[in-house]
């Protein structure tokens, strides 16, 4: 009996290990394409806005080295 | 755009210099990114990191223009985007070679949000990563094939530390 319950118990912490390191790979994954993004489709509207406020002369190329 | 009113959260607005002409600053070869900066100015890490290291940036970047809004533009950007709001700095790239191939309904760029790394030595690493990547890419003949690499190799790596109890790559805590 004593055995047997030693046995549960590793099978469960061994669980319990695989399960952490999955969910932690998920979670990194996740913050990891929240920080760098690929822009598509949903993004077209404000691609477009932007590169039209190039095209007018709203915005440009940026020659200043300091921001502040 | 209309100018935001002013808000006890955001410090002062990066100070825009405007190119004198772009017949004379526009960059020697032909640009493959457009790179614009939407910083709507809040005091935070990321901010300071990016006006800091700015003129580094620009010196390693001199090949491709950068755009940068000014607080009221990106203020005004984040209003119509409020899921953004507290993402910036927001570094988005556009890629001419995808764009004049495909248009914007496909793929055509990437986009860094600075804002999202909360200490001075994340958000330089972010940054780095970001400059790396764009100089060693500028050739690049399917940008989103070597992004998605990098992503999974960034991925790979993090499992990697996960399993040998290493932090040193703990992002945006």
């Amino acid at each position: 009996m004593p055995e047997r319950f030693g046995e549960i118990m590793t099978m469960l912490m061994g669980a319990l290990a695989l399960g952490y390191v999955v969910y932690e790979i998920e979670r990194r994954r996740r913050k990891l394409h929240d920080l760098w993004d690929v822009l598509d489709g949903e993004d077209a509207f404000l691609t477009e806005k932007l590169e039209d406020m190039v095209e007018s002369g709203e915005l440009r190329p940026y020659t200043g080295m300091t921001l502040a | 755009m209309s100018a935001a009113p002013h808000e006890d959260n955001v410090i002062d607005p990066p100070h825009i210099e405007r190119a004198p002409s772009p017949a004379t600053d526009e960059p020697s070869t032909a640009a493959r990114f457009h790179i614009f900066i939407v910083d709507s100015g809040w005091n935070s890490a990321a901010h300071r990191v990016l006006v800091e290291n700015f003129a580094l940036i620009r010196n390693l970047q001199k090949d491709d223009p950068i755009y940068v809004l000014s607080r009221e533009q990106s203020i005004e950007f984040q209003r119509h985007h409020g899921s953004r709001i507290g993402r910036d700095p927001i570094i988005a790239v556009h890629d001419m070679e995808a764009l004049d191939k495909g248009g914007a309904a496909g793929f055509h760029g990437f986009r860094l949000s600075l804002g999202l790394l909360r200490t001075p030595q994340q958000a330089l690493m972010g940054l780095q990563a970001f400059v790396r990547f764009l100089v060693t890419h500028r050739r690049s003949t399917d940008l989103e094939a070597d992004i998605r690499a990098n992503l999974r190799r960034e991925g790979l790596m993090g499992a990697i530390e996960i399993i040998m109890h290493h932090e040193v790559r703990e992002i945006g805590e």
